[in-house]
């Protein structure tokens, strides 16, 4: 019989030292937190998804992800919804590359076909309406497209079901890229503290298109 | 070299109760070992709480073809998300099975630590109310103990791994060892006395107690508010057996922790009528190894406890090891959960939190303390918390163009207030774990087959926890107030508990009142198992007063040469 490896040195690999003596070394809180924002940064590579994201980088795209009608779309909606201001716009920040993602690599195959179908849905709709489809729209108008599928009350519906699954993709891919995390939000992944009761005051809204969404 | 096999003690789990174990029969002398199912964790790699969205191929969304497939069951508990899910098991490796009508949630971790890394860190003693619960309305049978009994152990325990709370003098919640509370939002400063108002003082809306340091704390660091603990913790600021117990138990001297061993058996010795020690299947060579002990304490999860108790058999225990009594497998509870209600609040527009908060806020019971409630037995603690809604709303709100981009950026959005109620269960009979008569894990053992069912007295609590929130967001000031039912199954709130309960005779139970099988008197189970009724209170900390009790009795008997 062997003895196996993984006993406990192993396996309580946080301290090298025994309990007692990190007990002894009193770190500083501030030179921990410090490294900690340097240890941030962990690998995590779940095979398909980083081999779609590589796929991206190199200008490629997904193997069952959106067609290019489908993504100009996708990139037209978007940037409509969240355009370059003085802050980057989703387009900026490639959240038609992160739909197209989200569309590939972890829709199932009925909820991409819904999905698709949903989008040309979205382009029929402004088709019907103004002769034209979304990427072929001056920004006005669409957000005339926008305007009248959100009008409608009943979100289970097509055009209005996927518009709003995509808005939500949109909203999700834009604020949760790396760029937007860090130079927008300045999210702090350390806060080291915590207040329930903190000022806040929000700086006056642009008028403009869609000022509506403060009601 | 040969592996050593002999110990004075061994642990069967490394997670709440079994670390528990380790650190209080390792400190008082006796050489032991933990034996753990999964594999170790080592935090510098493995935990991920500081990972990023964008760093994350799925943005937190999640790899959901590996999740489907490895995942299933496990994927329904919030913690098992993107980077999550490596603290659960997979599935198809560790199968259970169901009646089709009684569905049911077992969430599980096989890793050193066990569930200690991704559990929900509530902790809330238990009162009188609740040990003389099943003798005053005969559900379930009366408890061994009392509150005096496990009093001084709850501070024992509270003072070692350190917990935040505010005092409140409520006789059913007894206050703890707190470190300093965390602090209440705004929102929730303003509700409080606006509630107790009410209500007469009788509801009364405090910071959730948790085991999170709010200091520095017996060579620990204080909590750097980074948010999503169930992903682990680089400071260990929050408790895990891991950061915390084990290490305790290393420093003794006298521990030996073996990951990758699944316990397939517990052996007994007709000769001595005691536990001769285990019977592991080592994952990684799929051999069989036994190990032999003076006494065994089983802290491997509820349900794992009794399924390995009546995979022990013997001509001595057909039906089970430490099962005279019939009773091992049944009266097995959860927490019924999730029912309440939210509203959105006015004002309080240029307030706003920073940091995460990984607490929220506890309504203590309420129901059936003073007085009796037409519908139903026992009660319910209700948790929840206060927030903006921050860019997130931005998914389901109308709007586009830099006026909608510069609100979801600025404006944060309105506050909401909400809380849910965590419900007693009564203990019945036909709550029952079995073993599968064919169906087993990748190691052999036999799967369980849990029958466990909502019944009418859970049912009506649910409907009063969504009209009792209801009335006190209303009393709060709330508007647009909605209730929401839940339809979580049994499990889902991964506070199984009962299975091999306690009780004051060897007819009534499995255990004694000092968790010693009436059977095996070697045998100590000491985690959710040995709960002869679930009150309505987070049940960890309650795991880990009993577990220090248990253990400091084992040595005892051991040193008046009765073990």
């Amino acid at each position: 019989m062997h003895v196996p490896k993984l006993l406990f040195e192993a396996t309580l690999n946080p301290f090298p030292d025994t309990f007692r003596e990190r007990n002894r070394r009193h770190m500083e809180r501030r030179d921990m937190l410090k490294a900690l924002g340097a240890a941030g940064a962990l690998a995590l590579v779940p095979g398909e998804a980083a081999a779609a994201w590589a796929r991206v980088a190199r200008g490629l795209r997904p193997i069952v992800g959106l067609t290019e009608a489908q993504l100009a779309l996708v990139s037209a909606v978007a940037d409509t919804i969240i355009p370059r201001t003085d802050t980057p716009g989703a387009v900026d920040v490639n959240v038609g590359a992160f739909v197209d993602i989200i569309v590939s690599e972890n829709y199932g195959e009925a909820e991409r076909t819904s999905f698709t179908a949903g989008l040309d849905a979205i382009d029929a709709d402004a088709k019907a309406n103004g002769g034209v489809g979304v990427v072929g729209l001056a920004l006005s108008a669409r957000g005339a497209v926008i305007e009248r599928i959100e009008a409608a009350s009943d979100r289970r519906t097509e055009p209005q079901r996927t518009y709003w699954r995509l808005k939500g993709l949109v909203v999700h891919g834009y604020f949760t890229s790396e760029r937007v995390m860090k130079e927008v939000l300045k999210v702090q992944v350390i806060p080291g503290e915590y207040s329930g009761d903190a000022p806040h005051q929000p700086k006056s809204a642009p008028s403009g298109q869609g000022a509506r969404s403060h009601a | 070299m040969r592996e050593i096999t002999d110990f004075d003690a061994i642990v069967i789990g490394s997670g709440i109760s079994g670390g528990w174990a380790a650190k209080e029969l390792t400190e008082r002398g006796l050489k032991t070992l933990v034996l753990e199912a999964g594999g170790p964790v080592d935090p510098q790699t493995d935990y991920v709480e500081h990972v990023q969205p964008w760093q994350m191929p799925f943005r937190g969304m999640g790899d959901r073809k590996k999740i489907v497939a490895d995942y299933p069951i496990q994927r329904e508990c919030y913690a098992c998300d993107e980077v999550g899910h490596k603290f659960f098991v997979k599935d198809k490796e560790n199968p259970y099975t169901t009646p089709d009508d009684a569905p049911f949630r077992f969430f599980r971790g096989r890793q050193v630590g066990g569930r200690s890394i991704t559990w929900g860190r509530q902790v809330y003693r238990w009162s009188d109310l609740d040990f003389e619960a099943n003798a005053k309305d005969g559900h379930g049978n009366d408890w061994p103990i009392r509150y005096q009994d496990l009093a001084p152990w709850y501070s024992h325990v509270e003072r070692f791994i350190g917990i935040c709370g505010a005092k409140e003098g409520l006789s059913q919640l007894p206050d703890g060892e707190f470190l300093p509370a965390m602090p209440m939002t705004v929102v929730e400063q303003d509700a409080r006395p606006k509630i107790l108002k009410a209500f007469s003082g009788e509801r009364v809306m405090t910071i959730g107690r948790a085991a999170i340091l709010t200091k520095n704390h017996n060579g620990r660091l204080a909590c750097h508010y980074c948010g999503p603990c169930e992903r682990g913790c680089i400071t260990h600021s929050y408790f895990t057996s891991l950061g915390s117990t084990l290490p305790a138990a290393q420093a003794s001297g006298r521990l030996t922790l073996r990951p990758h061993s699944v316990v397939a058996e517990v052996l007994y010795d007709p000769t001595t009528t005691r536990a001769r020690g285990v019977r592991v299947v080592d994952s990684n060579t799929m051999q069989d190894i036994e190990f032999t002990a003076r006494v065994v304490f089983l802290c491997a999860s509820t349900i794992e406890s009794v399924r390995l108790l009546l995979n022990s058999r013997s001509s001595a225990f057909p039906e089970g090891l430490a099962n005279s009594s019939g009773l091992l497998g049944r009266y097995v509870m959860d927490h019924h959960y999730g029912s309440g209600a939210s509203g959105a609040v006015r004002g309080f527009t240029d307030r706003r939190t920073t940091g995460r908060r990984p607490n929220g806020i506890y309504i203590a019971r309420f129901r059936n303390v003073k007085s009796q409630h037409p519908d139903f037995l026992r009660g319910y603690g209700m948790q929840g918390g206060s927030g903006r809604g921050g860019w997130g709303r931005g998914g389901s709100m109308p709007g586009y163009g830099p006026a909608f981009k510069q609100s979801l950026i600025e404006d944060l959005g309105p506050w909401s207030l909400s809380a849910s109620g965590w419900g007693e269960t009564l203990p019945h009979a036909d709550n029952r774990i079995t073993l599968d008569p064919t169906v087993k894990d990748k190691w052999g053992v036999p799967a369980a087959h849990i029958d466990v069912r909502w019944r009418d007295n859970e049912k009506a609590m649910d409907k009063d926890m969504q009209t009792a929130m209801a009335e006190m967001l209303d009393a709060a000031g709330c508007s647009d107030i909605r209730q929401h039912g839940s339809n979580n199954p049994p499990g889902h709130c991964i506070h199984e508990m009962g299975g091999a309960r306690m009780s004051k005779t060897r007819e009534t139970g499995v255990l004694n009142g000092n968790n010693q099988a009436w059977d095996v008197m070697n045998l100590f189970v000491t985690d959710g198992a040995c709960m002869a009724s679930c009150a309505c209170q987070n049940p960890s900390i309650t795991y880990m007063a009993i577990t220090a009790r248990a253990a400091k009795y084992a040595v005892d008997a051991m040193k008046r040469n009765e073990l």
